[in-house]
């Protein structure tokens, strides 16, 4: 069912499910942070298109056998919209679901970052950006070392792009020719307390990439079908490392907190809960099991 | 201290295939032979200390030990959160080493001064963190790092130091007894060994006989030495080329404040500042008052005194 190889027949048959699942799961996110009292809805609804596309089409990986050596290795770097992250995994069975009702709470699997510690499941902990992609860059030496054909997926945010680290890390890739390294950008153009394009002086990130070495494209990362399609051209050119831009909306499927910085932080209030999930006509996956 | 360290990490990783080298542009030539053994375990990051680090965690998630290599001051202050968070966090099995710690590279300023890194690799949660003193230490002491199941730094000199004889051989954790004696404790960290074992030659002369232990490793601290000696000595000398906060002697400091007996603890080192003035190393011992002949000084008055 998740094999990569017969795209076609993956693609046709599972789009109008997949965009259903995301709005399930931007329920469950919104349930979470209302639930939890914690925030960075905006960030977590902006990637869920794009972890809803890797989860359920194109990562090689098995809840059943979560460390099997030969996994594509899923790096979650943009931890503060670990939501979204939880919420998928759940779903998926990497964990029961009923553990979502404890996210942000004492003692729980999930914390409001991501916690390897906590769930020992993720390849790595996250919440300080500007790791993961060089975390990446690490394990695919390592694996081309070994001779395990898995892929490396970093998903990033826009401003963590801004961390130095990050372009350090591109480097080494490009140097390196990870034809295996896929880094994508949740490009949602929203930062803390700011505009990212601003604070990137209005400069293009996909040009970056492609000066960096890796090749590039961009696409509407709020688009299953897009995103499908990008991830089934990887890698997009032998020897270089493959990125995408994945143009997404802060907020996305929530019409009230799109593409505010308000959203970044706010923890929605019970009104906020009960007309977002009146947008979305579904219900959060804890819930549903109960 | 150079050259023990590449040999002796060159014949560990003939042994351990999982060991990999990772450099940030640094070690010209210092490396040639590992590489030519060793090519794909051999990776130039280049000028780039967090990535450098980064890449090491990724390595070590996937099963290799990786042992990450820059001038002291870089290895540590320049990539100081990617240990903390990618390294130390998650407790992984990475060997950080700062080459030239201290003020081996004095004259070349204060960019490339670290006389702060010992503080700063002691206060991640789980990290070993060794100075040793010659390169006798060095061989001793980095294949019990590359064994650790958690992260480690080791602080390494240039090339040419003086070598020491001790009765006791270099054991991580352990403080390495030079010369026994009575009465004061001189402790030492790093390469102020050497100047220790000149001003105990200076001061048998004249009769006195301090103890002097090497505590190359400064975390974990041998408190159960510690613990011993404040049975055996009315006071403690640290010598560490660090800066007062965080070093060895404020690590003592903070031993002292468990101890049930009463000690007096003396420090000999540099001041809390820059070290400006591009001054070549010994001057700049001798002029912060930690060199062979401050050590005679300080323990001649107080044997004085104790008499």
């Amino acid at each position: 069912m998740f094999s990569v190889k017969n795209k076609t027949a993956n693609m046709s048959i599972a789009i109008p499910l997949l965009e259903k699942k995301a709005r399930q799961l931007r329920a469950t996110c919104v349930q979470m942070a209302h639930d939890g009292k914690e925030g960075h809805l905006s960030s977590a609804l902006s990637c869920m298109d794009l972890l809803v596309g890797l989860y359920y089409h194109w990562l090689r990986i098995d809840p059943k056998n979560p460390k099997d050596h030969k996994r594509d290795r899923f790096i979650f770097s943009k931890g503060h919209a670990c939501t979204a992250l939880y919420a998928v995994m759940a779903d998926r069975d990497f964990f029961p679901k009923k553990w979502l009702y404890r996210y942000a709470q004492n003692d729980s699997p999930l914390p409001n970052h991501p916690c390897k510690h906590s769930l020992p499941l993720l390849e790595c902990s996250s919440g300080s950006l500007g790791h993961g992609l060089g975390i990446g860059t690490g394990m695919v030496y390592g694996l081309r070392l070994d001779g395990v054909d898995a892929r490396t997926v970093v998903l990033m945010s826009d401003g963590e792009c801004n961390e130095g680290s990050v372009w350090e890390a591109a480097m080494f890739a490009a140097a390196n020719k990870f034809e295996n390294l896929l880094a994508i950008v949740d490009y949602n153009g929203v930062q803390a307390v700011g505009r990212s394009d601003q604070l990137m002086g209005y400069t293009s990130l996909e040009e970056k990439f492609k000066a960096f070495g890796w090749n590039a494209l961009t696409i509407n990362g709020n688009n299953l079908n897009e995103i499908i399609a990008a991830l089934d051209t990887f890698p997009f050119e032998k020897g270089r490392p493959s990125a995408i831009i994945a143009k997404t909306t802060a907020g996305s499927g929530v019409r009230f907190m799109e593409d505010q910085v308000l959203w970044h932080y706010r923890v929605p209030s019970d009104e906020d809960l009960k007309l977002a999930l009146e947008e979305l006509k579904e219900v959060a996956i804890h819930l549903e099991e109960v | 201290m150079r050259k023990a360290f590449v040999e002796t990490l060159t014949q560990v990783a003939a042994e351990n295939s999982r060991l990999i080298f990772l450099t940030g542009d640094l070690g010209f030539q210092v490396f040639d032979n590992f590489r030519e053994r060793f090519s794909s375990r051999y990776i130039n990051v280049g000028v780039a200390e967090a990535q450098m680090i980064c890449a090491a965690a990724g390595l070590a998630l996937e099963g290799w030990r990786p042992v990450a290599y820059s001038i002291a001051s870089f290895a540590t202050a320049r990539a100081f959160e990617q240990i903390r968070i990618s390294v130390s966090y998650p407790n992984l099995p990475i060997l950080v080493v700062g080459a030239g710690g201290g003020y081996t590279y004095a004259a070349s300023g204060v960019t490339h001064h670290a006389a702060d890194d010992l503080a700063l690799m002691s206060i991640l949660p789980g990290m070993t963190v060794v100075a040793p003193g010659d390169s006798n230490e060095v061989a001793a002491l980095l294949p019990e790092l590359l064994q650790l199941p958690g992260p480690s730094y080791i602080r390494i000199g240039r090339y040419g130091e003086p070598s020491y004889y001790a009765n006791e051989p270099a054991v991580l954790g352990r403080a390495r007894l030079l010369r026994d004696g009575e009465r004061i404790a001189l402790v030492s960290t790093g390469d102020l060994a050497v100047p220790v074992l000149e001003a105990l030659e200076v001061l048998k002369a004249d009769d006195i006989w301090p103890i002097a232990y090497q505590m190359h490793t400064v975390k974990p601290l041998d408190t159960t030495t510690l613990d011993q000696l404040s049975q055996r000595v009315e006071t403690i000398i640290t010598i560490e080329e660090h800066l007062p906060s965080g070093g060895l002697s404020a690590a003592v400091n903070t031993w002292r404040t468990t101890c049930e007996k009463s000690i007096k603890l003396l420090r000999l080192g540099p001041v809390d500042a820059f070290a400006l003035g591009n001054l070549e190393r010994n001057e700049l011992r001798h002029r912060l008052g930690y060199d062979a002949e401050a050590i005679v000084k300080t323990v001649r008055s107080l044997w004085d005194k104790l008499k």
